[in-house]
C-alpha cells in the first residue's frame, strides 16, 4: 500500500517539518521542480509526499484521503468533530506553538475567569439588548470550551477570519477567542487572556488518519517510529 | 402538498387540538436562523440545519415551533389572550432517530390567569396523550423555576450568586459545582493586578472615581467609543463580583437548599411538603408557594389525573426565557420524553414584542408517539 504523508506547502511549518522528517531519516525531495505540490521520501518508495495548506491537511486526514498529515492541533480539533474517534495524534513535534484562548478587554477589571465571563453573558441581553458576541474563527472549539466545559450558553459567535483582536474595539464583538503564541498582540490590542481561558496548547503534531488499512502495515508503524526517535 | 409520511393520528390530534380552542396556524419552513440562535444560544448551531440567502441572510429549517409561532403572532398583531395550535415538520440532527420528524403542539399566549392557563398546557398535553395511548400509564414530571428562585432570594444569597444559580438550574452538573464552591472558601474570586492596585490606592471604596478612573483609560485605549460594557457595569459588577468572592453560605443554609433540590414527591402531596420544607427552614417564600398551590388546584379542577404527576424541585431547564412551570411527560414502559413543555413568560418580549405577554405551550414528538402507539399493539 501507498501511504500518503500531506505536508505544508510553504513557510516556516514546510520547513520545520522537512528538517524533522530529514532528521528521522526520511529525506523528502519534490518530484519534478522546487514549486511542485508532489514529493517523494529517499529510499521509502511505498511513501508519497503531498503538499498541502494547513488547513487543507486538517480536513484529508478528516476524510482520510491522505493517510498521515502535519498540521497544528487546533486545525484539527476545529475541523474536525470527535477528532481522537477519527484521527491519532501519533507525535507533537515541537514547533508551530500556540495557545486557542478567551480574551476579554483589559479594562474589564471584573472578569478574569470564565465564572465571571459566565455572569456577564448571563445577563448581557437584559443590560445591552443583545448577547455577548464573541469574535472567533473557532467556533467548534469556542463552543465546546463555553457550553461543554463552563456551562456558558449565552452568546453569539461572530465569524471573524483576519484581525480578530482588534474586534472588541471597533464594536464588531466584545470579546475574542483566537491563538496567540506571544500573547504581544493581545497585548496590543489591550485584551487580556482569562486565568482559565486557555482552550487548547496547539503545537505543529503528526497525525494519523484511523483507516482499518493501516493495521500490521510496517511502513505505517515505522514511520511513527522514525518521527518519535527523531524528535 | 399531500404528505404520505404523517403519523397516521394526526387527524384525530388535529380534531382534538380544535375541541380545546386553538387557532391552527402554520409558519413557513424555511425561518431566519437569528431567532433561534440567540434564544437558544449558540449550541444550537450543532444541530440546526443552516443557509444562507442570496443577501447573506442567515437562513435555517424551522428547528421547532414555538419561536416561529411566537413571531408570527407578534408580526400580525394579533389581541391575547389567544391560543395557537400546530402541527408540522421540523429539521434537528439527534444522536438517535431521523433529523426530520413532525412535532405538535400548543402555545397559549397572554392568558393572565397563569394558574389557569399552566394547568390547561399540562392538562391539554395528558389529554392528547392518552387519547393515542388509552392503554398506556402516563408520567408527568413538573418543575417550577418560581420556587427555586424564592428559595434562593429567601436563603439570604447576594444578588450575583442568585444571578449564577437562577442561570444554572436546570443544569444539575452546574448546579452542583455552584453549591460545592458556595460551601468551599478556597475557591475565591480571581482579580487581576489592576485591580489590587485600585484596592490600595482606595478606589475601589469609591464607585464615582472608579467609574472615571475606567472612563478614563477606555478614553486613552480607544475603547470607549464602542465598548459594549459602559465605565459603570465594569465597576458595579466588580463590586459584585467582590461580594461573590466575600460569600460564605453556612452549613445550615446550604443544606436547605440542597434538601430543597433533592424533594422529589406526588404532586399532590408537593403544596403540603413545600410549606412545611418552608416553615421547618424558616424560608420566607409564602407568594411563591401559593402560585404553586394554586397550579396545582387549578388542574384537579381542569379534571387531570394528578395522580400521575410527580413534583421535582431540581427539575428545569437552562434557558433564560423560562420562568415558571416546567413539565414532560412519558409513557410507562418507554424512555422517552413524549411532551414537553413550560412557561416562557420572557420570550416575547425577548422576540421584539412591545408589552408584556405571559405565555405556556408544549410541544409533542410525534414520532416517539408513533413508537409508543405501535409498542401498545397498534392501539389508536
Amino acid at each position: 500500500m501507498t501511504v500518503t504523508i500531506a505536508l505544508p506547502s510553504k513557510g516556516r511549518m514546510k520547513d520545520d517539518a522537512s528538517a524533522i522528517f530529514e532528521r528521522a531519516g526520511m529525506k523528502i525531495v519534490a518530484v519534478g521542480n522546487d514549486r511542485s505540490y508532489r514529493g517523494r521520501v529517499e529510499g521509502w518508495d511505498e511513501v508519497e509526499i503531498a503538499f498541502l495548506s494547513a488547513s487543507e491537511i486538517s480536513r484529508e486526514i478528516g476524510s482520510g484521503s491522505v493517510d498521515f498529515g502535519v498540521t497544528g492541533e487546533d486545525l484539527v480539533r476545529e475541523g474536525l468533530a470527535d477528532a481522537d474517534a477519527r484521527v491519532e495524534f501519533c507525535a507533537r513535534l515541537g514547533f508551530g506553538h500556540a495557545d486557542v484562548v478567551v480574551a476579554v478587554p483589559e479594562i474589564w477589571y471584573d472578569v478574569d475567569t470564565m465564572a465571571d465571563l459566565g455572569d456577564v453573558a448571563a445577563d448581557f441581553r437584559a443590560r445591552h439588548g443583545r448577547r455577548l458576541a464573541i469574535a472567533t474563527k473557532y467556533w467548534r472549539l469556542t463552543q465546546q470550551f463555553f457550553s461543554g466545559s463552563h456551562g456558558i450558553q449565552l452568546y453569539r459567535i461572530v465569524e471573524s477570519l483576519g484581525a480578530t483582536e482588534g474586534a472588541p474595539a471597533s464594536g464588531s464583538a466584545d470579546i475574542i477567542v483566537d491563538i496567540t503564541s506571544t500573547g504581544s498582540t493581545l497585548k496590543a490590542n489591550h485584551l487580556k487572556i482569562l486565568s482559565d481561558g486557555v482552550i487548547l496548547r496547539s503545537e505543529a503534531c503528526l497525525v494519523r488518519a484511523r483507516k482499518a488499512a493501516h493495521a500490521g502495515d510496517p511502513v505505517v508503524d515505522r514511520i511513527v517510529a522514525a518521527v518519535r526517535a527523531a524528535l | 402538498m399531500p404528505l404520505i409520511n404523517l403519523p397516521a393520528f394526526a387527524g384525530d390530534l388535529l380534531a382534538d387540538f380544535e375541541r380545546m380552542e386553538t387557532l391552527r396556524v402554520d409558519t413557513p419552513v424555511i425561518q431566519p436562523a437569528e431567532p433561534f440562535l440567540d434564544m437558544a444560544g449558540e449550541d444550537l448551531r450543532r444541530r440546526i440545519f443552516l443557509t444562507q440567502s442570496e443577501t447573506g441572510e442567515s437562513l435555517c429549517l424551522r428547528p421547532e415551533f414555538t419561536i416561529p409561532v411566537c413571531l408570527r403572532h407578534i408580526e400580525t398583531a394579533t389581541g391575547t389572550p389567544q391560543r395557537y395550535a400546530y402541527l408540522g415538520e421540523v429539521f434537528r440532527q439527534r444522536r438517535e432517530g431521523s433529523s426530520e420528524f413532525y412535532q405538535a403542539g400548543i402555545e397559549d399566549l397572554g392568558e393572565p390567569d397563569t394558574a389557569r392557563a399552566d394547568a390547561r398546557a399540562v392538562g391539554d398535553a395528558m389529554q392528547v396523550l392518552a387519547n393515542r395511548l388509552p392503554g398506556g400509564r402516563l408520567k408527568v414530571t413538573l418543575g417550577d423555576q418560581s420556587v427555586f428562585e424564592a428559595v434562593i432570594a429567601a436563603c439570604g444569597l447576594p444578588a450575583g450568586w442568585q444571578k449564577r444559580l437562577i442561570h444554572a438550574f436546570g443544569d444539575p452538573k452546574q448546579l452542583q459545582k455552584l453549591l460545592a464552591e458556595l460551601a468551599d472558601p478556597k475557591s475565591a474570586g480571581v482579580f487581576g493586578h489592576e485591580v489590587e492596585r485600585l484596592a490600595i490606592t482606595g478606589m475601589l471604596e469609591d464607585e464615582d472615581r472608579l467609574v472615571a478612573h475606567i472612563g478614563q483609560i477606555m478614553e486613552a485605549t480607544g475603547y470607549s467609543t464602542n465598548a459594549s460594557r459602559s465605565p459603570r457595569d465594569i465597576a458595579r459588577r466588580l463590586k459584585e463580583k467582590m461580594e461573590l468572592a466575600n460569600t460564605r453560605l453556612d452549613k445550615a443554609t446550604l443544606a436547605v437548599m440542597r434538601e430543597f433540590l433533592t424533594l422529589d414527591l406526588p404532586l399532590a402531596d408537593a403544596p403540603a411538603a413545600l410549606f412545611r420544607f418552608a416553615a421547618k427552614s424558616g424560608l420566607k417564600i409564602e407568594a411563591a408557594l401559593s402560585l404553586f398551590d394554586g397550579r396545582v388546584a387549578a388542574l384537579s379542577r381542569a379534571g387531570a389525573d394528578i395522580d400521575l404527576i410527580r413534583y421535582r424541585a431540581a427539575f428545569g431547564r437552562p434557558l433564560d426565557y423560562y420562568t415558571g412551570l416546567v413539565f414532560e411527560i412519558e409513557v410507562e414502559g418507554m424512555a422517552a420524553v413524549l411532551a414537553g413543555g413550560g412557561r416562557f413568560d420572557r420570550l416575547l418580549t425577548l422576540l421584539g414584542a412591545r408589552e408584556h405577554i405571559p405565555a405556556v405551550g408544549f410541544s409533542l414528538w410525534l414520532d416517539r408517539i408513533e413508537q409508543a402507539v405501535s409498542a401498545a399493539g397498534g392501539a389508536k
